[in-house]
């Protein structure tokens, strides 16, 4: 008895510090410079999928947009194929949906 | 003469057609026919207008100041020729530019005056007909520009230029500006978005925007001419002046008397946009390498709501000393309110032999981090050749006059009349004995208990 109980505190511990690092990773928000090298318009125009290419690993990441003001900026090529953006977000679903999307130019 | 009439003679037809559809510009026949040749289209109909925005602030980036300490008498200015720590170059130091190659050889163009309404072959400024014959009219008035001919290139004979759209199709549908218009250039200012004023014109942070209100509901153009505010760090102007009481909120906008009393010392703004956002402080002594190979001022960003104002007492003229720009202003002088202020510290480097702040041009220390190659071409241009270098701090109060918020998230008794609100009584000339009195819950107890939410 002496000897298990240790060892079952040690497993109980160590289900819990899982399961939280779980919760922890799961709803942590990634941040990101990359450039875009893909903008793909959803066909009801009310989201985007935007391939990012990591300024930092060079891997590249997709992005779902779905921000009125971003997509409009997609529309009329404010935001283009090659520009630089600062990006923040999180997973939902099995996808990446932003939560910031910033072109990190300016004057 | 005789195309003239025939014009008239197509517009008037268009425009009796053009009155079933209100929307639609009493000009498209007319550009669909015959193409777009840059302003000279335009003022076929509107004749004078390139003229009128040669004299505005959003060509001349510069005017004559009224409410600014130590300026010389006669002399404009603006993002022309400022020198401060927001941005720390200007249209004339700071020109676009290729800039030399980096670490990896690349180059690219940056410069102040990429944004600006010309095609950069005339300067900012400039008058005469080249002038006219390179604004970009589309720029403001089309609701179908392709932003992406908007970036500088260099022609066969090195000259760098800035692209327009100037497509037929891009002309033929025009519409009022909206606030996508003016974010072009508004949004981005001080190296990116949100940097500079930290306001993000979307329905979720401000309430005139949540009423589908554009910028220029508020800032109603008239000639070319945009009224603005006193933010004491915004000082060209085009002469006309903005206030929140106006057309739509008198100076008594509150059925309560005694909001109304308080909005006698007490600026809208104070109460109505608790927060503010955007960049804290900048390092223009210390650029930092991004991952593209090009450097950057470092920069403390912050995002939209994301900073507390700082509250003081001003009469609309600022303040202006190497080491701050600001507002005056006091509890005593009769003139004065108390509003709310971004703070914004920038470090750069300040002559030691005058004290004055130098400026910088960004082109050396963006392609290699060499600041003082920036500041000795910033000193060059403007022949200044008496000069040391030294990093010293500016403090700048720039004003908070938008992020409306919901009436639910307006500052209220509570949030100032207690021992730990938002306002610096003291900073704010009270006595001890008025503080006192100023942090009693006697003063709203009754009220507000009576208005409290039961539960």
């Amino acid at each position: 008895m002496k000897k298990v109980f240790p060892v079952v505190l040690m497993l109980a511990v160590l289900a819990v510090s899982t399961v939280a690092f779980e919760k922890t990773a799961s709803a942590e928000d990634v941040k990101m410079v990359g450039s875009i090298t893909k903008i793909e318009m959803a066909s009801d125009s009310a989201s985007a999928k935007v391939t990012l290419k990591d300024s930092k690993t060079g891997e590249n990441v997709v992005v779902t947009v779905a921000d009125e003001s971003t997509l409009d900026k997609f529309k009329d090529k404010r935001i283009v194929d090659g520009d630089e953006i600062r990006s923040k977000f999180d997973n939902q679903d099995g996808k990446n949906v932003a939560k910031i999307f910033k072109k990190t130019a300016g004057c | 003469m005789v195309k003239k009439i025939a014009v008239s003679a197509i517009l008037g037809v268009v425009l009796s057609a053009s009155l079933v559809s209100a929307k639609e510009h009493a000009g498209k026949e007319y550009i669909l026919k015959n193409g777009y040749q840059g302003p000279k289209t335009c003022e076929t109909c509107h004749p004078g207008k390139a003229k009128e925005i040669l004299g505005t602030v959003h060509w001349k980036h510069a005017s004559k100041v009224d409410n600014v300490e130590g300026l010389k008498p006669g002399e404009e200015y603006g993002m022309k020729n400022r020198i401060y720590t927001m941005c720390n170059g200007n249209d004339i130091v700071n020109n676009l530019k290729e800039i030399p190659p980096n670490q990896l050889g690349q180059t690219k163009f940056s410069g102040c005056n990429t944004c600006h309404l010309g095609d950069h072959t005339s300067e900012v400024g400039s008058t005469g007909p080249q002038a006219e014959e390179s604004i970009d009219c589309l720029i403001c008035h089309s609701s179908k520009y392709d932003f992406s001919k908007r970036k500088p290139s260099k022609r066969a004979d090195g000259t760098i230029i800035m692209g327009q759209d100037r497509s037929t199709e891009a002309a033929a549908n025009l519409s009022r500006p909206t606030s996508k218009t003016c974010m072009v250039c508004h949004e981005t200012a001080g190296g990116g978005v949100l940097v500079k004023r930290g306001f993000s014109v979307d329905p979720k942070n401000d309430v005139h925007v949540a009423n589908k209100m554009v910028c220029i509901d508020c800032h109603q153009v008239k000639n070319h001419k945009f009224p603005t505010g006193y933010d004491p760090n915004n000082w060209a102007h085009d002469g006309e002046r903005i206030s929140c009481a106006g057309e739509c909120h008198t100076s008594k906008p509150h059925k309560n008397a005694d909001l109304n009393r308080h909005a006698e010392k007490i600026a809208c703004q104070t109460c109505h946009i608790p927060k503010t956002g955007g960049a804290s402080a900048k390092d223009f002594t210390k650029w930092e390498k991004q991952a593209n190979g090009f450097w950057e001022p470092s920069t403390l960003r912050r995002e939209v709501n994301e900073t507390k104002p700082v509250y003081a007492w001003y009469n609309l003229t600022v303040a202006n000393r190497p080491t701050f720009i600001g507002p005056n202003g006091s509890r005593v002088d009769g003139k004065s309110k108390i509003y709310p202020f971004k703070i914004f510290q920038g470090k750069a480097y300040f002559n030691k032999k005058t004290g004055e702040l130098m400026s910088m041009d960004f082109a050396p220390p963006m392609a290699n981090g060499d600041t003082l190659a920036g500041v000795a071409s910033a000193a060059k241009i403007l022949g200044i050749k008496d000069y040391e270098p030294v990093p010293g701090w500016q403090t700048i109060y720039f004003g908070s006059n938008h992020l409306v918020g919901p009436k639910k998230n307006a500052l209220s008794c509570t949030s100032c009349h207690v021992p730990n609100g938002v306002l610096n009584f003291s900073e704010l000339g009270y006595s001890s004995k008025e503080i006192q009195k100023l942090t009693s819950p006697e003063l709203y107890f009754e009220e507000t208990v009576k208005g409290q939410e039961e539960w």
